[in-house]
């Protein structure tokens, strides 16, 4: 029984992971962080989330066609108390999954003054897009977003004016 | 300013604090002056995890089951996921145009 | 009442400084955060943080500008630590029975509703034009950006909500006031 119950629990967490389409190697900076956000819906919890989002909310309706053909999202969140406490090798980490052929960065922005990295990038397969992360980062902050799936461009362009989401032009980083 | 704007200006109008704020401020400060930055926590007749428990079990005992718990909680989290990535995609896009000026 | 003691060098008294000032800090709070019990722990948090740093007031103009700076800081701070629980809904904002040509007296709500929904930088800049009355420059000091940037923020958080309100039927011409 034991036995059973490790192996469903085994595939599970792989059937989870398996949606996720590079690691965020960030736990070690949980312990140095004063808050955490933690979520991550694979497919099977979104199909099961859309069928309590109601779609005569505008705003839940668009949520649910948009997470309708998705594999899963994930999010990490950590706040500091200050400054300091995660460097450019923790980014590091991520980046150099996100330097695969698959993956394309389509916007990078980094301000020195206030010490902001934002970066956005995409993932193709053939010629369709099956992904997208993005890396958000301040001094005492650092966010990482991936939704895995066939993410429509248009659709998310459309969220534009839904939950605050602006129409995000989407074009290649120069 | 338009009509909306004369609108807002009504609606976010100043609120005065519960009654007793000023009381409450003064008392604290005066417990303990050179503290630091701890957050003293109100006095309130029911902690939130308690009137958190109360609510699933108002829930569970108005027959909406488990399956309907567990979908309210997904589905909030899938919306508290969406907020987040719009939050994030929002103020990249604020620190393009920023840096594009 | 607890008395306190006033700082000599400007005659600071920060009982006094509370009472002036507790509705502004208050209402930036609770504007921002949506939630009462939250804006009177972040407004306690405010003023106890002025209490710790009195001496350095020089005037009472200066505590105005501090508290309403702090205000902005720690509301912007207690909110990120929120985004982990779920917050208004636009679900919840009632939707009008129907379009009438009378003045919607639950329009203040519907507004203060869809405000919270906004991302949190556009949100305050929200909330210091509406509620204080700054303009952007002023604004821009206070939050620490470019005019420019705040300009952005409240025209596009007009038309937002615009939309919005546009979707449940209130249009702007019914306006009756």
């Amino acid at each position: 029984m034991k036995t059973w119950r490790t192996l469903t629990l085994a595939l599970g967490l792989a059937a989870a992971l398996s949606a996720q389409q590079f690691k965020f190697n960030l736990d070690h900076l949980a312990a140095k962080a004063s808050d955490t956000v933690d979520l991550s819906l694979n497919g099977a919890t979104l199909q099961f989330a859309a069928k309590f989002l109601d779609s005569k909310d505008p705003d839940e309706s668009k949520v649910k066609k948009l997470i309708a053909g998705l594999d899963g999202i994930y999010i990490r969140t950590f706040e500091f108390k200050r400054a300091g406490e995660w460097t450019e090798a923790d980014l590091e980490v991520i980046r150099k999954q996100l330097r695969s052929p698959e993956w394309s960065r389509i916007v990078g922005v980094k301000s020195s003054q206030d010490g902001e990295t934002d970066e956005i990038y995409m993932r193709n397969e053939n010629k369709k897009i099956t992904g997208l992360a993005i890396l958000a980062a301040e001094p005492k902050e650092i966010t990482v977003v991936h939704i895995a799936g066939p993410v429509d461009l248009d659709s998310l362009a459309e969220l534009g004016g839904h939950l605050g989401i602006p129409k995000v032009e989407i074009g290649k980083q120069k | 300013m338009d009509r909306l704007e004369q609108e807002l200006k009504a609606a976010l109008g100043r609120k005065d604090p519960p009654a007793g704020f000023a009381e409450r401020v003064l008392r604290e400060a005066a417990r303990a002056p050179a503290r630091g930055t701890a957050l003293p926590q109100r006095n309130r007749p029911w902690p939130r995890w308690l009137a958190a428990a109360a609510a699933v079990v108002l829930c569970a005992g108005a027959g909406l089951g488990y399956r309907q718990y567990r979908g309210e909680v997904a589905r909030q989290q899938v919306m508290q996921a969406f907020r987040i990535a719009s939050v994030k995609v929002n103020h990249i896009q604020t620190h393009v145009r920023e840096v594009e000026r | 009442m607890t008395q306190l003691e006033s700082v000599q060098q400007t005659g600071l008294d920060f009982g006094e400084l509370v009472r002036r000032h507790q509705s502004m800090v208050f209402s930036v709070c609770r504007h921002f955060l949506h939630d009462r019990d939250q804006a009177e722990d972040v407004a306690q948090e405010v003023f106890l943080g002025l209490h710790r740093n009195l001496e350095s007031i020089q005037s009472e103009a200066h505590a105005g500008h501090w508290l309403r700076k702090v205000a902005v800081q720690r509301s912007i701070d207690a909110g990120r630590r929120r985004q982990r629980r779920p917050q208004v809904a636009l679900a919840d904002v009632a939707e009008p029975a129907a379009e009438t040509a009378v003045r919607d007296p639950m329009l203040g709500e519907t507004l203060r509703r869809l405000i919270a929904t906004l991302p949190e930088t556009p949100r305050m800049v929200m909330v210091l034009r509406y509620q204080e009355d700054l303009d952007p420059a002023e604004i821009g000091q206070v939050m620490e950006m470019p005019v420019a940037t705040v300009k952005s923020h409240l025209q596009r958080s007009l038309a937002l909500l615009r939309e919005k309100l546009a979707r449940r039927g209130v249009r702007e011409e019914r306006w009756i006031g």
